[in-house]
């Protein structure tokens, strides 16, 4: 099933990531497909390839998979591994585009701190409470490190943008 | 505290909300403002562009061995396969029969009210089409999904890839094909062709070493159209499918 065979690797890597359990992460995935195929009239493919689409799915599923099942939402060894490897050199990743490639190096310029609590929400989808909690540090801390990190990561795709113009 | 959000604090929470880690009520009132902001909606546009970009630089994985044939029983259960809806003789592989299905772990889900089996009848998938589901589920819920097989313009074969449409409104295509063949690079035209012999453009997407994969929203009924076609920028047709229809179940838990 062609459809399946393209996404699977991008599909169960994404919901394996999130969910730090291999028996999950293949429930999620398969949910993914299952969704996919009942929302697909949703899809607008001027909104971003499949990839994207069907990632996005998949993340959304895990986040609520992990949100439902524990109370602690990551290992922490769990996520220093993951920022060790989205951060790797791009020359993995055939198909990075350059505004990712841009988003990539952004997070690995970033403050510890800040990739850490970027990580925390953006991946594995908790709060700006759990983060706090998680580092042992103020609720407005926590806050402070997401939006910081995130703005450092829109300036960098937004300069990607205009790249081959200003500089 | 009004309960309004203004720009300066709709900057402040924008990530999260981006991020989609902000509780209920702090997520209505956020929305409520993009609601008749259009620079906010800009902002966390471009933020959740930059969340989605994130997500995006996961590794991709191996799956556990068998998970894409799983995967295609899971959306091939309960096919409920009628006359006139099958296959082709011949075209159905017959595959390894599996007495226990392994028990399906329930991944809860907020708002669960999701599709928790879905399957395409008069659909070969691989090994799939013959299972036969012991009990039938409580409530059922039944919609058409037309399918097609690519095979490559004039020499039949092997199937090189897959089409498959929900009628709509809206409609939606969505194409998969590797045309191992011909490893034809650059932009591909999909056509729908309706019985009559017009047909409507559905748009244009790139191969690349033959493979592609895409997905457009297509107005109007897609059951008028009986055929899918792939031609290259010089007019030459790459691949066609003979789309079926045919209906996906769903069971409600
Ligand atoms: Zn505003």
């Amino acid at each position: 099933m062609l459809f399946v065979r393209r996404f699977q690797h991008r599909v169960f890597g994404v919901a394996r990531a999130v969910t730090g359990d291999q028996q999950l992460a293949e429930d999620v995935a398969q949910q993914t497909f299952e969704r996919a195929w009942r929302h697909a009239q949703i899809y607008d493919s001027r909104r971003g390839s499949v990839m994207t689409w069907l990632t996005s799915i998949a993340h959304n599923l895990a986040v609520d998979a992990v949100r439902a099942r524990r109370t602690e939402p990551m290992a922490p060894e769990d996520l220093e591994d993951l920022l060790d490897a989205v951060t790797e050199t791009p020359e993995r990743w055939a198909l990075a585009d350059e505004a990712s490639a841009q988003v990539r190096a952004a997070l690995a310029r970033l403050p510890r701190e800040q990739a850490r609590a970027l990580m925390m929400a953006g991946i594995y989808g908790m709060t700006a409470r759990q983060v706090a909690d998680a580092e042992r540090i103020p609720l407005g801390t926590a806050k402070t490190r997401i939006r910081t990190a995130m703005a450092k990561l829109r300036t960098a795709t937004a300069s990607a943008k205009r790249g081959d113009h200003v500089r | 505290m009004s309960g309004d959000v203004d720009c300066e604090q709709l900057r402040e929470i924008g990530p999260e909300l981006a991020l989609g880690v902000l509780s209920g009520w702090e997520r209505a009132e956020a929305v409520a403002h993009l609601d008749r902001c259009a620079d906010c909606r800009e902002y966390v546009r471009q933020l959740t562009q930059v969340g989605d970009r994130l997500v995006g630089l996961l590794p991709d994985r191996e799956p556990p061995p068998g998970f894409e044939t799983r995967v295609a029983r899971g959306l091939a259960r309960r096919a409920g396969v009628s006359e006139g809806q099958r296959r082709a003789p011949g075209r159905s592989r017959p595959g390894p029969h599996r007495g226990a299905r392994r028990p399906r772990v329930r991944v809860a889900v907020v708002g669960a009210t999701l599709a928790v089996a879905v399957g395409f009848a008069g659909w070969a998938i691989g090994t799939a089409v013959e299972e036969v589901v012991a009990s039938p589920p409580a409530t059922e819920q039944s919609e058409p999904v037309m399918v097609g097989d690519m095979t490559p313009a004039g020499r039949g074969g092997q199937d090189v890839g897959e089409v498959y449409a929900h009628p709509g409104p809206p409609g939606w295509v969505f194409v998969s094909v590797a045309l191992t063949g011909s490893r034809h690079d650059g932009p591909v035209t999909c056509y729908l062709d309706r019985p009559d012999g017009t047909s409507l453009r559905a748009g244009d997407f790139t191969l690349r070493d033959g493979h592609g994969n895409w997905g457009v929203a297509v107005p109007g009924d897609l059951t008028r159209y009986s055929a899918a076609r792939l031609v290259s920028s010089d007019g030459t047709v790459l691949a066609t499918a003979q789309l079926q229809k045919a209906q996906v179940t769903t069971s409600q838990a």
